[in-house]
């Protein structure tokens, strides 16, 4: 089993506060400052690279252009004739890049693949934006002609908690406050500079205008250009690495377990198959149980991080109890007792989330990763939680209809 | 001397520094007066510091006022009193007596002015006033500008100074450079100077041609000559008068504004403030832009020019080329490639040479670099060195140039090249 171990080497973020539209930059720079930053972070031989994966939601759609695989080969001119592939499931596009990757890998095809996710979103006006992002979910019947659509879906999975379990606005509040004050203490997140606090994101206003439900704008992830390179290798190719380096391979994250799984697209659908489980959305907790159990560990006690999905405060929520840090229908208890905070039992989103560090869409999945690397290394810096081993991410595709849940960790733990 | 900063006079409320410093300390949950000549003065710099926050929440930790009625009030409360009232040393000076009459004694009183002697401000002031004064020049606007130039006087004493060097970049989160007493302290003294020998130009070769030359590509988020109309033609004339007053000018360096300069202002062409009237550029009800002809100080309809070089460096800086666009420049043997290499090569030169005369000597060129970053969006001298070649390219190009070698550059090590912190300076526009 040790043997079909994928390593994570490290990897570059690009800073997500930059607009790369407004720099008149074309969607290859941002790969391109990706993957250089990445050999200057990671110190890999390019010749060494066996394949590139991308991973992207929507660039034909804000860029009008796609096949981004060949962007790679322009990379660098040993590039040529390397293969190279783009995937593509909506927000969690570069995590199923990673899935493949990994699959690639175990079956000895490729011992070192860069993978890049990427999104340039500012090119166009929020509204048509909105749409755009549409896509993810069933366009014709779920945003054609709508706007904002997928505020409005994540305001109906409040709704729906509220419907089952009563569901306070004010923790939604509070889960905003925390992303932001996290991402804070990152260097690269978009909102790094904003103000922000619990009563601004508890209280509705001409600046935090309510859109749907429970969904105000403090509620919401951002519009973010960024991308996210990363190294992802075989235990051999990772042995030699290391040993070339003098790093001690021990430290080294690897992925430990992974799940996925995928609900029928339509929001509607989901809410009305779950009326009799427990759990809103039990195909989101499939993917963490799965990655549980193919981790062997027993719950989300057994971590030390989660890099959640938090595109709206309502999807965090879910994710609290869905992990597994509340009976169903009980997450405020967890913001409530300061568990998910930087200092609390088991803290999530050290990074700042989707609502603070940013989302650009098909980058999301490997920045998750690469925050669980650093996390693992130690080298998160200012938002370092000391003493972290394993970290849980998990992937959220149009409304939890893609979901990635990972565990990385460093070798050797109890099991 | 006090440990904790609760709560901060901001004088001259109004203004756009003023309302944006007073409105991030407010993010702070601090309490905030924000005093100007009226209250309904003090209440626009208000609205001005909720829209900067976007949040209506912060208005609750501000008081406003007007200095007749409340200063007194609130030096009584104060533990910081900064002063952002309008460039006039007497207005300084008289607002300064006040204040040493009531403040608290262990009060800090700063001042954000850039264009004013330090020393002159509290001339006349009390041994404590001298004690607690010292300069805190944050850049405009303050809520992105992050940068903040921090300078004692010969009295400030050194606990108050480092207490508010803390403060500001641990509570307030900005970039603090501590900069020595000197006219335009670093950022502006190495910016105006590039300023000036572009209008210099300007009145060869033309508004336009000049700030689409040193155009965001080489480095900058704005062009120069629109930056000025930003600042204020006014201002930017009283920041290069104190500049040539208070610092050593030559042929090189020179801190002589066209004639044309006086014209514009006299003509009440300031800039972004007087858009009906223009400055380098003006926008026709049309939405027409015009250019300023220096020579006849009237506006003329856009020439759009295009030099090949520049198309180029911006269509590499496009793809994240960032290196192969300054090839592009360097290797170009037109006389416009030759005028940005000139700009390029003063401000390196400039920028090296100022090393211990406006910065520490130890600190080499890091608070330089950061001032021109943070206070400006301009790539820092360090990366532009890196851009033209690496320091042995550099040094070859300013000898073939006849520059005078700074020493502090041929000391210095090889700047890192990093594209984490490159890539953003240059915009392909």
């Amino acid at each position: 089993m040790d043997d079909n171990r994928v390593y994570i080497l490290g990897g570059y973020q690009t800073d997500f506060a930059r607009n790369w539209h407004k720099e008149n930059k074309h969607i290859s720079a941002l790969m391109r400052e990706a993957y250089y930053g990445s050999i200057e972070a990671v110190n890999i031989d390019p010749s060494d690279i066996k394949a590139a994966f991308v991973g992207n939601f929507a660039s034909e759609l804000y860029c009008m252009q796609g096949h981004l695989g060949a962007f790679f080969v322009d990379l660098d001119s040993c590039f040529t004739g390397l293969p190279t592939c783009r995937f593509e499931a909506a927000c969690a596009s570069s995590a199923v890049a990673i899935l493949s990757a990994m699959a690639h890998i175990n079956a000895g095809i490729y011992d070192l693949i860069c993978l890049i996710g990427v999104e340039q979103m500012k090119t166009v006006d929020s509204a048509k934006g909105g749409s755009f992002l549409g896509a993810a979910a069933w366009y014709e019947n779920e945003a054609d002609g709508i706007e904002f659509p997928f505020p409005k879906l994540f305001g109906k999975l409040g709704d729906e908690y509220d419907k089952r379990y009563g569901l306070d606005d004010a923790y939604l509040a509070k889960i905003a406050d925390i992303n932001y004050t996290n991402a804070r203490n990152n260097p690269n997140a978009q909102t790094r500079n904003w103000f922000m606090n619990y009563e601004h994101a508890n209280t509705v206003g001409k600046y935090n205008a309510p859109i749907y439900g429970k969904i105000k704008v403090t509620d919401c992830s951002q519009i973010t250009d960024g991308a996210v390179c990363l190294y992802l290798a075989s235990k051999d190719f990772t042995e030699k690495y290391a040993r070339q380096r003098h790093f001690d391979l021990n430290n080294i994250p690897y992925i430990l377990g992974w799940g996925h799984t995928t609900a029928p697209i339509e929001f509607a659908k989901k809410i009305a198959d779950s009326a009799k489980n427990e759990y809103v959305l039990p195909v989101t907790r499939q993917a963490i149980l799965d990655a549980y159990k193919r981790s062997n560990i027993k719950d989300c006690w057994d971590l030390d991080v989660i890099e959640t999905h938090d595109c709206f405060t309502t999807s965090e929520y879910m994710a609290i109890d869905h992990f597994g840090l509340t009976k169903p229908g009980e997450s405020w208890k967890a913001i409530d007792e300061g568990v998910i905070q930087m200092e609390g039992k088991l803290p999530i989103n050290p990074s700042g989330g989707l609502i603070g560090c940013g989302h650009p869409v098909g980058a999301t999945g490997a920045r998750q990763i690469l925050d669980a690397y650093k996390q693992i290394t130690g080298t998160a810096g200012d938002y370092q939680v000391n003493g972290t081993k394993r970290v849980a991410t998990l992937n959220i595709g149009g409304t939890a209809t893609t979901n990635v849940c990972f565990i990385v960790e460093k070798c050797p733990l109890h099991h | 001397m006090i440990d904790a900063i609760k709560s901060v006079i901001v004088l001259g409320a109004s203004g756009a520094v003023g309302s944006l410093l007073g409105g991030l300390l407010a993010q702070q949950g601090l309490k905030i007066y924000f005093l100007s000549r009226t209250y309904e003065k003090a209440m626009s710099g208000l609205k001005r510091a909720v829209a900067q926050g976007r949040s209506e929440v912060i208005s609750r930790n501000i008081v406003c006022g007007d200095y007749e009625h409340h200063l007194e009030i609130a030096l009584n409360e104060a533990d910081w009193i900064v002063e952002c009232v309008t460039e006039n040393l007497e207005i300084k000076q008289k607002i300064y007596e006040k204040i040493d009459l009531h403040k608290k004694p262990d009060a800090i009183v700063s001042s954000t002015t850039s264009s004013l002697p330090l020393s002159k401000l509290p001339e006349v002031r009390s041994e404590n006033f001298k004690k607690h004064f010292l300069s805190t020049h944050f850049y405009n606007p303050p809520g992105k500008m992050l940068a903040c130039e921090i300078t004692s006087t010969q009295d400030t004493d050194p606990e108050v100074y480092n207490f508010m060097k803390s403060f500001i970049e641990h509570k307030l989160r900005r970039v603090v450079i501590p900069t020595k007493n000197v006219a335009g302290f670093a950022g502006n003294r190495i910016a105006f100077l590039l300023f000036n020998q572009i209008t210099v130009l300007a009145e060869k070769y033309g508004v336009e041609i000049l700030d689409y030359l040193i155009g965001p590509y080489t480095g900058r988020i704005m062009p120069p000559l629109a930056t000025l109309d930003l600042v204020g033609l006014d201002i930017h004339k009283a920041i290069i008068e104190n500049l040539h007053e208070h610092t050593h000018n030559d042929a090189q360096y020179s801190f002589v504004s066209p004639d044309y300069i006086n014209t514009m202002i006299q003509n009440g062409c300031l800039g972004n403030k007087t858009t009906d009237k223009g400055g380098f550029y003006k926008k026709l009800a049309g939405g027409k832009l015009m250019f300023l002809d220096p020579a006849t100080c009237d506006y003329v309809p856009a020439i759009e020019p295009h030099f090949a070089f520049v198309e180029k460096a911006k269509h590499k800086i496009h793809l994240g080329l960032y290196k192969e666009a300054f090839d592009a420049i360097k290797t170009d043997l037109c006389r416009e490639a030759e005028i940005v290499m000139d700009i390029l090569c003063t401000y390196i030169s400039y920028s090296y040479s100022l090393i211990g005369e406006v910065t520490e000597k130890k600190c080499g060129i890091d608070g330089i670099d950061k001032v021109m970053s943070y206070g400006f969006n301009w790539a820092p001298p360090s990366l532009m060195v890196n851009m033209l070649g690496g320091k042995q390219c550099v040094l070859e190009l300013l000898k073939e140039k006849k520059y005078d070698i700074p020493e502090p550059l041929i000391n210095s090590l090889e700047p890192e090249f990093h594209i984490s912190s490159a890539g953003k300076y240059f915009l392909a526009r």
